[in-house]
């Protein structure tokens, strides 16, 4: 008697293109990052610094530019971390991407007081995730 | 014969004094004389410090920082101290690039100057600038930075 799986080779096929299916289009579509970065200098010192990573909630617009960045990964998912970890590289990238400056001044009675604050606006990022290597590449805004 | 080697003479007087009415002296800062015989060309000045469309113009700065009091350990002075330089070598190329805002008020009361105040401000966003060199000293970072300028970057 045949069994009600009878058809056990078509449902293992099928089974096996949706996993392949949904394996490929999580290859294929890198995760998205949004991030962003402050600095701020108040007489030659630093005081404060921020870095906001947040995963994107929605798909970003624009398009790729050609300047990325590809980071050494030791089996960590945390972008936040692997950036840490990688700190030199990751400014001297943020150096490339650009940043706003924003600079005050006050010399009051010959007595100098300066601030200034480097930013990084929102960005979103492409974030390649593999094996041993992160790719992060910066996704130019078309209003930007 | 006698008036003919007049003649001549006046000739050469004149031709003489044509040819220096055309040449022009330009002096150069250096107090060197340049002569031009058509009267047409400039002064041969250095112009390094210009953005034309064949050549590019790079821009180098130091900028300065210091390491906060209260730091924990001397790389950790030494990461802030940097941050802080990068901070100023920016402020320093947006400066040179874009210029810069001043503003000043004096206080005069009594005919004295009871305050005297100057505000300078620059905003810019600064792309593609490079570390060249970073050196620290004694609490002191100091970072070079350079920038290449190239006339296709800003739009006619």
């Amino acid at each position: 008697m045949r069994s009600r799986d009878g058809n056990h080779s078509f449902t293992l096929s099928i089974s096996t293109i949706i996993f392949l299916l949904f394996n490929s289009s999580a290859l294929l579509f890198a995760d998205e990052y949004l991030i962003s970065y402050q600095s701020s200098i108040k007489d030659a010192t630093l005081y404060n610094e921020t870095l906001l990573i947040s995963k994107a909630m929605q798909k970003c617009q624009g398009e790729t530019i050609d300047k990325n960045l590809i980071l050494k990964r030791d089996k960590k998912n945390d972008l936040k971390k692997i950036l840490l970890a990688n700190r030199e590289n990751f400014d001297a990238f943020l150096e490339k991407i650009g940043l706003y400056v924003e600079h005050r001044e006050e010399t009051r009675n010959s007595v100098n007081h300066s601030f200034t604050t480097l930013t990084l606006k929102t960005t979103c990022f492409k974030v390649d995730f593999n094996d041993n290597f992160v790719k992060i590449t910066p996704l130019e805004q078309p209003n930007r | 014969m006698k008036y003919s080697l007049i003649l001549v003479a006046l000739l050469g007087v004149a031709s003489f004094a044509a040819d220096t009415k055309d040449q022009q002296m330009i002096s150069t800062p250096s107090n060197v004389v340049v002569v031009c015989p058509n009267g047409n060309c400039k002064a041969d000045k250095k112009s390094d410090n210009v953005l034309t469309a064949k050549r590019d113009l790079t821009i180098s700065v130091v900028g300065q920082g210091v390491a906060p009091v209260n730091t924990s350990s001397p790389a950790q002075a030494y990461a802030l101290a940097k941050r802080a330089a990068i901070a100023d070598a920016y402020r320093l190329i947006a400066e040179k690039v874009k210029g810069v805002r001043i503003d000043g008020q004096d206080l005069v009361k009594n005919m004295m100057v009871e305050r005297s105040t100057v505000r300078t401000s620059v905003e810019a966003m600064v792309r593609n600038a490079n570390i060249v060199e970073t050196t620290f000293k004694e609490g002191l970072c100091e970072v070079e930075m350079e920038i290449t300028l190239s006339r296709s970057q800003f739009p006619q």
